[in-house]
């Protein structure tokens, strides 16, 4: 083959042969160097993902610690107080009650169902509102919460995780107790006497409120096409059972007003007349449902716990429960139950009340506490308030459908 | 430099490295994972929305992919838990999607379950939501006189419907419906799943 | 599988790294026969020193030279097959273009046409890209190869029977993908939307390109090949193989389909498009200039390194993604590593230019080319940095990156296309450019619009992931800021979209102007404007 270069009309002179520039070679070496940092940081980053599935792959993630002892102080203590002194008038005393003496089952079936009538503990009757636990303990820690009060206040003798297996399969459909009373007939007649249970008050719903929640009317779509057959939500929709009655339909004529935003909402709240959101409202604030919630966001348990029962002063955060109510059952009318919430909702809600999308709050105090609230605290708090049991509604009335709620 | 057939494999041979390295061995690690435990394989008439979902190229617009929480509020905005390889196993194609013109449909099925939700927005995404820009699949719908037995009637909010008869929705139109339905990828992620893990951050 | 392993497959990084030291050792200490003179395997006797700048201004320099490759019968030679390439290539352009601006206008108007399935947004933007992608980018640069490659090698294309074959099936095929994609058949993924019965057509197309190239290489009149011919010859032997390993039905699922995806979406930028780009840059600039390259022998590292590291550069469209760390890792860093052979060819084409201005003024092919030599640049450098992590959870899954692939698959290769459709019509006609100034009016129109389209989008997308990333604001608000980005967007589309109006209409007047004799017919009585 023959070159044509032209060998004899240079015209300007060249470099021959240029190198390959210093600072090219630099360049290369300093972003090989970078690359190989990267690759071997890539180590540690996959450590930390698994470590953070695997505590979200835990059943119950909390980690309570001390067995019976630590349960009774994350869960049960805010009301019954550290000593089980219980609050005169309101939360009935552990120590010495007559329910931990009884039969075993007794305590189990009030931890796995809840109390929601009157209830006499030595002289003083209560109104009584505890939750029911099953949906948040496992077999194995209701054993362990039943024998520290038991030993603490009670009876000694040993209950099993077996044992509460077979307690949880003698009534798996129920209710809470409807009061003492019911307890005493059902469970362990040798009880004190109790008073008399307060009257059923949800037998029978308006079939008009159970054809709007369940099959929608107009431009309302049902309640429950999102929000679940029995107001337990998913996802970011919130659980709506036990909320105050007064706080939804509130809820509802702001977003009828435009005052809270979400699109959807919007069109069904529109299509609502006043007393349509009313019924709703009672509708769901009777609802009983147990927990679907479960932590989401790898927030931090504990960081969420001190929040939501002490708070941050150092950043001008109030303890959640301060106006929440006690394990954040809700105050009506204006303060919403937090416990066993979903977290994208929770969460996604502080965000909004910092972003100043919502306009609804009471002298702006969430928007307030939602400001000092950082990002990884918004999603602390709201895995947390996952974990708690839901609130005993205010009074009884069955869910219209079946009972079986999809996890 | 001058010859041809060096240049050739040696071309060849680099982009053998890099088939194996992007695509053989990540294949084998992902294939090694089973499918995410709880998740369903598609039926058939959500495997036909699937189709839809593809041919409408619903995925230029919506990613299936959340991030964790350590990258972003995907999380709070109820999208769901971060993607998981394992959570696409029964895929083909896969949707993962590049872009998030409209937001991740990873968990829609989860957070928004209501069938006439759905129908009504995808013959009229304005008549829900004022500021969207997504288009209206109103081909996927008929208007009628009156509905026949069995036709799934659709109401369409803010007076956005048509002016007269009944709007029934057509058979893909169901079946998209049945398969954004069918997206839930809430299941609890195994601590071995393979995912990028490049944004983790430990807090504590 | 253990993290640990993870690391170490990771670390693969390092073969690439070893075969970049060893190429730089070996430039460095001259173990390869590699010089200056190389570089001007270009010219023909005589051409050297002589701007090249045919049948748009009226002095242009019409010496005839020692060899020319028209009277050679070359250029005869190549024509027919050229011209069909090219042809093709203009109207995939116009049409790709009404898409890509229903599309942009779709996003802002969502109701504007919007009762036909095939109108649909989906669908438009799909056509669109794979119109522009395999129609006008993939067509148009073959045109050019096989126009280049005969002068470059300063022999005939052997075979241009064969090309034309494949210029035909080609054409067909993506007629047949245009319509499934309008009806709604696809392979659903992203870049990979045409069914893949109808990429076995394309595939079959793309082979046929094969041996015209590499038989014509192996016949050349010189002995050594220019660095143009390395890129060409390489991507040429790519194609095929990516394109069909990507197509293979059935065989990949889930997860694993998208690392494919995303294997074979990057490297269809990597390595065919942009090698077809940068070696078309490396012939026409220091041609149109008439003086060679600045170092040779940088050039070589260039190519070896855009073939070690952009090969591997795929799967940072999975950052964040359910795809394993390391192998997004991985390719974080050799998206990175690409600042290496984008700098050296950087180094090589700019600098010419640089030392060349006059001839940046004056030729308008060169200012064409050489600004899209300047956007690849831009673009890679850009993509460098947009897949490292930080940068990349603002702007992934926004229109900032639909800003920067219109800035490596627009300006780089539409660009450097322009210039060279307007340095090589004169010569396949033997005509001069009929409305000279028209060529000005496209280049403002496309330069303005682009720039109102890139910049629109880059501020709109990181403002978008700006608001997707912030907890504290809803969804709707990355969509409601958008709005007057994407509307900008359309404004610049349509002066792009206007701008290749111009360009067809004049395509077409030098293509169906009355010529003093046929090309084809009688090479060696044409009469040349310059060689």
């Amino acid at each position: 083959m023959t070159d044509l270069r032209p060998s004899d009309d240079e015209f300007e002179p060249y470099e021959e042969d240029r190198g390959i520039p210093l600072p090219v070679s630099w360049i290369a070496i300093a972003l090989a160097l970078w690359g190989i940092v990267m690759l071997y940081h890539n180590n540690r980053s996959v450590m930390i993902g698994r470590s953070e599935r695997s505590e979200a792959a835990k059943p119950q993630s909390r980690d309570v610690g001390a067995g019976g002892a630590g349960i009774f102080l994350a869960r049960c203590a805010t009301c019954h107080q550290p000593n089980g002194s219980g609050v005169a008038g309101a939360v009935p005393p552990l120590a010495s009650s007559p329910f931990l003496k009884a039969k075993p089952e007794v305590v189990v079936q009030i931890l796995l169902h809840g109390i929601d009538g009157p209830i006499r503990v030595g002289d003083d009757v209560f109104d009584g509102h505890m939750p029911s636990f099953a949906s948040v303990l496992s077999d194995d820690d209701l054993a362990q919460v039943a024998n520290h009060v038991r030993k603490g206040w009670g009876a000694s003798q040993t209950i099993s995780a077996a044992f509460v297996a077979g307690q949880r399969a003698r009534f798996p459909d129920r209710g809470a107790w409807n009061g003492g009373s019911e307890i005493a007939a059902t469970l362990d007649p040798t009880l004190p006497p109790q008073p008399a249970p307060r009257p059923d008050a949800g037998t029978g719903i308006d079939p008009a409120v159970a054809g709007l929640v369940q099959h929608g009317s107009g431009d309302a779509w049902a309640c429950a096409s999102c929000h679940g057959s029995q107001g337990q939500g998913r996802a970011n929709v919130p659980r709506l059972a036990g909320l105050p009655a007064a706080y939804i339909s509130a809820q509802l004529a702001a977003f009828a007003s435009g005052s809270r935003r979400d699109d959807t909402m919007t069109v069904v709240a529109r299509a609502l007349s006043q007393n349509q959101r009313e019924t709703v409202g009672n509708y769901y604030a009777g609802l009983r449902t147990p927990s679907t919630a479960r932590p989401s966001l790898d927030g931090d348990l504990e960081r969420g716990e001190i929040l939501a029962l002490q708070g941050d002063w150092k950043h001008g955060v109030p303890a959640c429960f301060s106006c929440h109510g006690p394990s954040g059952f809700g105050v009506a009318p204006g303060f919403p139950a937090l416990a066993a919430q979903h977290p994208a909702y929770t969460a996604d809600q502080l965000a909004a009340w910092r972003g100043k999308v919502h306009r609804a709050s009471p002298n702006d105090v969430m928007n307030m506490v939602a400001n000092s609230l950082s990002d990884s605290d918004r999603r602390a708090v709201a895995d947390f308030l996952a974990t708690l049991p839901p609130v005993p509604a205010a009074h009884r009335q069955e869910p219209v459908h079946g009972r079986s709620v999809a996890r | 430099m001058n010859r041809i057939l060096p240049l050739s494999i040696l071309a060849l041979a680099i982009l053998a490295l890099a088939t194996l390295m992007l695509v053989v061995v990540p294949g084998m690690q992902i294939n090694a994972q089973p499918a995410t435990p709880g998740l369903q394989p598609y039926t058939a008439i959500q495997l036909r929305g699937r189709q839809t979902y593809v041919s409408m190229g619903c995925v230029y617009c919506h990613s299936q992919q959340p991030r964790s929480t350590d990258q972003g509020p995907d999380g709070e905005r109820g999208w769901g838990r971060p993607a998981i390889a394992s959570d696409y196993a029964y895929d083909s194609p896969h949707l993962l999607g590049t872009m998030r013109t409209g937001p991740d449909l990873s968990n829609i099925g989860a957070r928004l379950p209501n069938q006439a939700w759905h129908l009504a927005h995808l013959y009229q995404p304005r008549s829900v939501s004022a500021w969207s820009i997504m288009p209206a699949y109103s081909f996927l719908f008929e208007v009628k006189e009156r509905a026949a037995p069995g036709d799934v009637v659709v109401r369409i909010p803010n007076g956005r419907g048509p002016k007269h008869g009944v709007l029934v929705a057509k058979p893909e139109a169901i079946d998209l419906v049945a398969y954004l339905q069918s997206l839930d990828r809430t299941m609890v992620a195994p601590a071995h799943a393979e995912r990028d893990d490049g944004y983790a951050k430990s807090e504590r | 599988m253990e993290p640990t392993i993870g690391l170490l497959l990771a670390l693969s990084f390092l073969v690439s790294l070893l075969a970049l030291t060893f190429l730089i050792w070996a430039v460095s200490s001259r173990q390869m026969a590699f010089n200056q003179a190389q570089a001007r395997t270009i010219f023909v006797a005589g051409e050297e020193g002589h701007a090249d700048n045919p049948g748009i201004s009226p002095n242009a320099d019409d010496d005839t030279h020692h060899f020319d490759p028209a009277r050679a019968g070359i250029d005869a030679i190549s024509a027919r097959p050229v011209t069909i390439l090219l042809t093709t290539a203009v109207l995939w352009l116009v049409v790709g273009s009404i898409f890509g601006l229903t599309a942009s206008l779709k996003l802002h108007w969502p109701d504007w046409l919007g009762d036909e399935a095939w109108l649909t947004f989906g669908r438009v933007r799909t056509i669109h890209l794979n119109i522009v992608i395999y129609g006008w980018s993939s067509l148009g640069l073959l045109g050019v190869v096989f126009w280049v490659a005969p002068r470059m090698f300063h022999t005939r294309l052997r075979h241009p029977h064969l090309a034309e074959v494949g210029a035909l099936i080609w054409n067909l095929a993506l007629l047949a993908a245009v319509f499934a994609l309008a009806t709604g058949w696809t392979d659903g993924e992203e870049w990979l939307e045409i069914p893949w019965q109808i990429d076995m057509l394309l595939a079959v197309a793309s082979a046929c390109f094969v041996l015209p190239l590499l038989r014509t290489a192996a016949a050349r009149n010189v002995h050594h090949i220019y660095v143009t011919g390395w890129y060409w010859m390489a991507a040429i032997c790519w194609f095929p193989v990516l394109f069909v390993i990507a197509n293979l039905p059935g065989l990949f699922v889930g997860a694993q389909q998208a690392t494919v995806n995303w294997w074979f979406a990057h490297n269809v930028l990597g390595l065919w498009l942009t090698p077809l780009g940068v070696g078309a840059g490396y012939y026409f600039i220091p041609k149109i200039i008439g003086k060679p390259i600045y170092s040779y022998s940088l050039s070589l590292l260039g190519f070896w390194a855009l073939a070690l590291f952009y090969s591997q550069v795929g799967i940072h469209h999975l950052i964040g993604g359910p795809v394993p760390t390391w192998v997004v890792t991985l390719s974080i860093v050799h998206s990175v590593m690409m600042f290496v052979p984008v700098i050296t060819v950087a180094i090589n084409q700019h600098v010419t230019v640089a030392q060349n201005m006059w001839a940046f003024k004056q030729s308008i092919a060169l200012r064409f080319v050489s600004l899209g030599a300047i956007c690849y640049t831009l673009a890679s450098f850009q993509g460098s940095i947009e897949a490292l992590r930080s940068i990349n959870t603002v702007v992934h899954f926004t229109q900032y990156t639909v800003g920067h692939a219109h800035l490596g698959a627009y300006t780089f290769l539409s660009f450097t296309l322009f210039g060279a459709v307007y340095h090589m019509m004169p010569r396949i006609t033997g005509c001069s450019w009929p409305w000279p100034r028209l060529i000005p009016v496209h280049f403002w129109l496309v330069v303005i619009g682009f720039t109102v389209y890139f910049v629109a989008l880059s501020i709109g997308g990181i403002y978008q992931g700006l608001a997707m990333l912030d907890a504290t604001r809803p969804f709707a608000d990355s969509v409601i800021l958008l709005k007057p980005y994407l509307e900008s967007r359309s404004v610049g589309g349509a002066l792009m979209t206007l701008g290749h109006f111009v360009f067809a209409a004049h395509f077409a007047a030098i293509l169906l102007q009355r010529r003093p004799a046929a090309v084809s017919s009688a090479p060696m009585t044409q009469p040349v404007v310059a060689a």
